[in-house]
């Protein structure tokens, strides 16, 4: 075995195992223990993963890990790491130890910390062996041991005020995803029927879709990446599950799950589609410019905070999927970089959004005025979290859209050249409606006069609120907790660290992905 | 003329027949407290031998051996000079000799959970051996009239099996339900075996094949005789239109029963559905193969939406059996390209059987206490028993086919293979299927974690934790290594 397959296996192994420690000496009752267990695996992953990258380079070599497993289905064993899954897979680690991290003075109400951690990392395995995965069964099969313990993340630590809801969001996060992942594995069998082999390496290399057969497996992929993207319409599990999970649950479905659809379409949907195909391929990137200004729209008129983040999602998901319609390595790259800037910045946006939450006990935006006024540095966290998503050059958010708009314009000879370019303006057009209304929550959640808060007496210098007892639609109370901790710096200091070092200089993450996908793709 | 009999091929249903017999008259002759021997040294906690169920397990794994001993060979008794056998042990009845065997093992361990009072266990264990009996045969026979003898054998005594409860109201509406539907699904498969009789004029497996390809006016003839033995066998099967007995059966018996029916009996079911269409009437593929994908899509999708209701767990374990037969029958629907795509459900079936037995052993455990069955009262079971609330946990997820029950996902990819392709719309129906079936699932999952129901204590009896656990690790060690069972299990018609 050499080193690089046991960097390999090791990325799947190591988050599984300190999972069931975490588990384990969660049972019996040693809390501090068990977080102290998750922590470190949060981070031996990350650092884990920093060499497993470092040790696979950015083009895939003649396979690593490569055993088969199940004879009777043709089920290998297949893993790899190159410039196209290296940056997500950072970027799963750096989040999930995130997460752990702030797990450790943010103890959920309910309790049971150290179960949700150990789920977390459980999530963490299957969505590393999923970037890994290089054959098609095994991608599936990765694709779905998230599933379970993300639902148990939703429905136990959820909402603790709406526990039916919780319930509902989880269900049907589960059985939306579940539908999609079983269409997805039908058309991973079609596809098998029309070249004899699960490996999508050998497929990209080989393989020219043609035929209703492939047609059929090329939308039944499609649709199961697409509901977990979300692409519009398949976007209606998403808000529910995204507001009614907990924190760290909305961090990681947000930044790290949606990306298995994103990255799904690039490595397993792309090769099995053939842009010359007349409806397919400019259909869902019309779709996926619906989204754009649906999600815009929609937030607009959002009246809770993490709801508005999760549809503000949905829009960001749109611009990825709108890059991979391109069938370009430009598109390529800027699907994964818009990826990996979204999971950073809309992860730093939930994050805040729990800080808020935490602090006030609600995500109401009727209620939640003037933050600037009292917390200020978390107010100004937001406002950094929100000018990166809108697009604010300088920021990680620009490149991906920009990237996203430049490549539509630039698509593969094969599209129809005129769509593209109306439907590259009107995600661009998106983008001034995504400016619209961040601006118009900054406004409305941070900004905002002493006046609005009546003051108790008249002659009360200082700002001070009405009153303890909480009106249904009033103003809520002062602080429960003071201004940004400490250790929400520590967790959140690495995403706008990361979102500034984006956004300056791109090269070093677009370099690695245009050779990767140049090589996988052979043709582009 | 003196007929050679090749006693090894037939040595395992022998002995189990034989421990059948020897069991009643042990338990008969046995003097009442010769069992009274005490297990442990705990004070206080004196233990029966269980010796109707010691020589049940011994029994079935003595006929393990010979069957173990088999496997690279092929066996044929009771034959036709120069001709077919009607008795054929291969890879195909050995694969289904496991499930059966495996079954019967977990079964006989389950029921020292009952009470004893209300089911006497000698009774019950011949009766539950007979059946056995009579569920390996059917798997090596080769012509209709052992199919269908054998199949009896497994039926008759599971009649008994049902209402061997006394002072329970429901296990003889349960046994006669069970009864009645029975008996009419075997006329109706007698008529639809003579009629293939007088169209082919051979009762072989082979023979009919043969006679069918033929051709001529007989043909329509050999059709309704399949098309009605199909239907017999459909109630075996408890596909749906005919699944109506299945709910009131399984609750009305005891739990052990209702984990017998629907994995051994139902084995039953689906190997003479292989047997008869697969080796009787391949030619006929064309009218078939399409009636069962219809009922496979019913079959499943009524199962998982009536599932979706249920609050009861055993109304919900048969409920889910139903769907899985529609699983199962999948690739019925898929044979038009050849016979190889039953290996999808034969291995389905050994999965679904490991599974399924999972399930309805902690069931019985928890029944052992709790005996109303109802899903909230297995809240808290992890907390309460980790080793028996675990085991459900997985049982559950792996029927749901998620990981980690990574058995139970490739058992659904075995099936999904088979049928992408051919009947690419049955695949995305049974896509669907797996959605809906999971909301149940779920459901059921997270009683399991929630804060416990009561917070009262209870000991798991030591048989039906030994299934419990025999199930367990039967399910790790396969979603680890699945292609130790679906290697064999899925190639075995392929290689011929």
């Amino acid at each position: 075995m050499t080193a690089a397959a046991v960097a390999l296996d090791g990325l799947v192994a190591v988050p599984f195992v300190f999972g069931v420690l975490t588990l384990v000496l969660g049972r019996r009752r040693h809390g501090g223990a068990a977080i102290a267990a998750a922590v470190t695996g949060g981070l031996v992953t990350l650092g884990w993963s920093i060499w497993a990258v470092v040790a696979s380079g950015s083009v895939l070599r003649p396979a690593y890990v490569d055993v088969s497993w199940i004879v009777a289905l043709d089920v290998r064993w297949h893993l790899g790491l190159d410039g196209m899954s290296g940056p997500l897979v950072l970027m799963t680690t750096l989040v999930v130890a995130c997460c752990l991290v702030a797990l450790v003075r943010n103890a959920p109400e309910c309790g049971g910390r150290a179960g949700l951690a150990a789920l977390l990392l459980v999530v963490e395995t299957g969505v590393l062996g999923s970037f890994l995965a290089l054959d098609m069964v095994l991608f599936f099969m990765f694709f779905e041991v998230a599933l379970i313990p993300m639902w148990f993340v939703i429905d136990g630590w959820g909402d603790p005020h709406d526990a039916a809801g919780r319930r509902r969001a989880a269900t049907r996060f589960l059985v939306f995803t579940v539908l999609g992942s079983a269409m997805m594995l039908v058309g991973f069998l079609l596809v098998h029927t029309a070249t004899g082999t699960f490996d999508i390496v050998r497929i990209a290399a080989s393989y020219h879709p043609h035929g209703a057969l492939a047609i059929g497996a090329a939308v039944l992929v499609g649709l199961g990446l697409a509901v977990k993207t979300p692409l519009w319409p398949l976007h209606i599990w998403l808000p529910d599950a995204h507001a009614k999970a907990p924190t760290v649950g909305s961090v990681v479905l947000a930044a790290v799950l949606l990306k298995l659809g994103t990255y799904g379409l690039l490595r397993f949907w792309m090769p099995v589609t053939n842009a010359s195909w007349d409806l397919l391929v400019p259909f869902v990137a019309g779709l996926a410019v619906v989204g754009i200004v649906y999600a815009a729209l929609a937030c607009l008129v959002q009246t809770e905070l993490k709801r508005l983040i999760a549809y503000s999602s949905v829009g960001h998901m749109g611009f990825v999927v709108l890059a991979v319609a391109t069938f370009t390595v430009a598109g390529v790259q800027a699907a994964v970089y818009a990826s990996i800037a979204h999971a950073l910045i809309t992860g730093l946006l939930f994050f805040v959004a729990g800080g808020i939450k935490d602090r006030y006990g609600t995500g109401d935006l009727s209620r939640l005025t003037v933050l600037y006024g009292r917390v200020p540095r978390l107010a100004g966290i937001f406002a950094f979290a929100a000018f990166a998503s809108l697009g604010l050059p300088g920021l990680a958010g620009f490149w991906g859209e920009m990237l996203t708009v430049r490549s539509a314009l630039f698509g593969a000879p094969a599209l129809p050249h005129t769509t593209y370019i109306v439907l590259a303006v009107i995600a661009a057009f998106g983008v001034i409606l995504t400016t619209a209304y961040f601006l118009a929550l900054m406004r409305r959640m941070l900004q905002g006069t002493p006046a609005a808060v009546q003051p108790v007496n008249e002659d009360v210098a200082s700002i001070e609120l009405a009153t303890t007892e909480v009106e249904p639609a009033s103003p809520v109370a002062g602080a429960v907790r003071p201004d940004v901790n400490a250790m929400e710096w520590v967790a959140w200091s690495p995403l706008i660290a990361l979102t500034l070092v984006l956004g300056v200089a791109p090269g070093f993450l677009l370099t690695p992905v245009a050779a990767a996908a140049r090589t996988f793709f052979g043709g582009l | 003329m003196v007929q050679p009999v090749d006693w090894m091929a037939i040595a395992a249903p022998l002995i189990l027949a034989g421990v059948a017999v020897l069991v009643l008259l042990v338990d008969a002759f046995a003097p009442p407290g010769a069992g009274r021997a005490r297990l442990t040294a705990r004070p206080g906690a004196p233990r029966e031998v269980p010796v109707a169920a010691v020589l049940t397990v011994v029994g079935v794994l003595g006929a393990a051996v010979p069957a173990a001993l088999s496997w690279d060979q092929r066996r044929g008794t009771f034959c036709v000079p120069h001709g077919p056998c009607s008795f054929v042990l291969d890879r195909f009845t050995l694969v289904f000799w496991s499930v059966v065997l495996f079954g019967t093992l977990v079964v006989a361990l389950m029921q020292t959970a009952a009470p004893k009072a209300a089911t006497p266990p000698g009774e019950w264990n011949f009766l539950l051996l007979c059946s056995a009996t009579g569920a390996l045969t059917i798997a090596a026979s080769r012509d209709l009239v052992t199919l269908v003898v054998s199949l009896e054998v497994v039926s008759l005594p599971a009649f008994a099996m049902v209402g061997l409860r006394r002072g329970i109201p429901g296990a003889a509406e349960a046994a006669l339900k069970f009864f009645l539907v029975s008996v009419v699904s075997t006329a109706v498969m007698l008529m639809g075996v003579s009629l293939l009789y007088g169209a082919t004029g051979s009762v072989y497996l082979r023979g009919i094949s043969s006679g069918i390809t033929s051709g001529g006016p007989l043909q329509r003839v050999a059709l309704v005789g399949a098309l009605l033995a199909i239907v017999g066998l459909a109630f075996k099967v408890a596909a749906v239109p005919f699944h109506m007995w299945v709910p009131d059966t399984y609750v009305g018996a005891p739990v052990a029963v209702a984990a017998y029916l629907s994995v051994v009996s139902k084995s039953a079911g689906f190997v003479g559905l292989m047997l008869l269409l697969g080796f009787g009437l391949p030619t006929l593929a064309g009218v078939w193969a399409p009636v069962l994908a219809v009922l496979a899509a019913l079959t499943m999708t009524v199962g998982n939406v009536i599932a979706l209701r249920q609050q009861h767990a055993v109304r919900l374990l048969a409920w889910s059996s139903v769907a899985q037969a529609g699983y199962i029958l999948v690739p019925f629907g898929a044979v038009a390209s050849g016979r190889a795509a039953f290996g999808a459900s034969i291995g389905y079936l050994a999965i679904y059987a490991v599974m399924n037995l999972g399930a309805f052993a902690v069931a019985g455990v928890v029944g052992s206490r709790r005996p109303t069955q109802r899903i909230a009262d297995y809240a808290g079971l992890v907390h309460e028993k980790p080793l028996v609330g675990w085991a459900l946990a997985f049982a559950l997820v792996a029927l749901a086919g998620l990981p980690p029950g990574i058995l139970g996902l490739f058992a659904k990819v075995v099936v999904f293979d088979a049928a992408a392709g051919p009947v690419t719309w049955l695949a995305v129906v049974m896509a669907v299927n797996v959605a809906i079936g999971l909301v149940y699932y779920v459901r059921w999952l997270v009683e399991l974690f929630r804060p416990s129901y009561d917070g009262e204590s209870f000991t798991t009896p030591r048989g039906a934790g030994l299934a419990v656990l025999l199930t367990f690790v039967a399910g790790i060690v396969l979603s680890v290594l699945p292609g130790l069972l679906l290697d064999p299990f899925t190639t075995v018609l392929a290689q011929r």
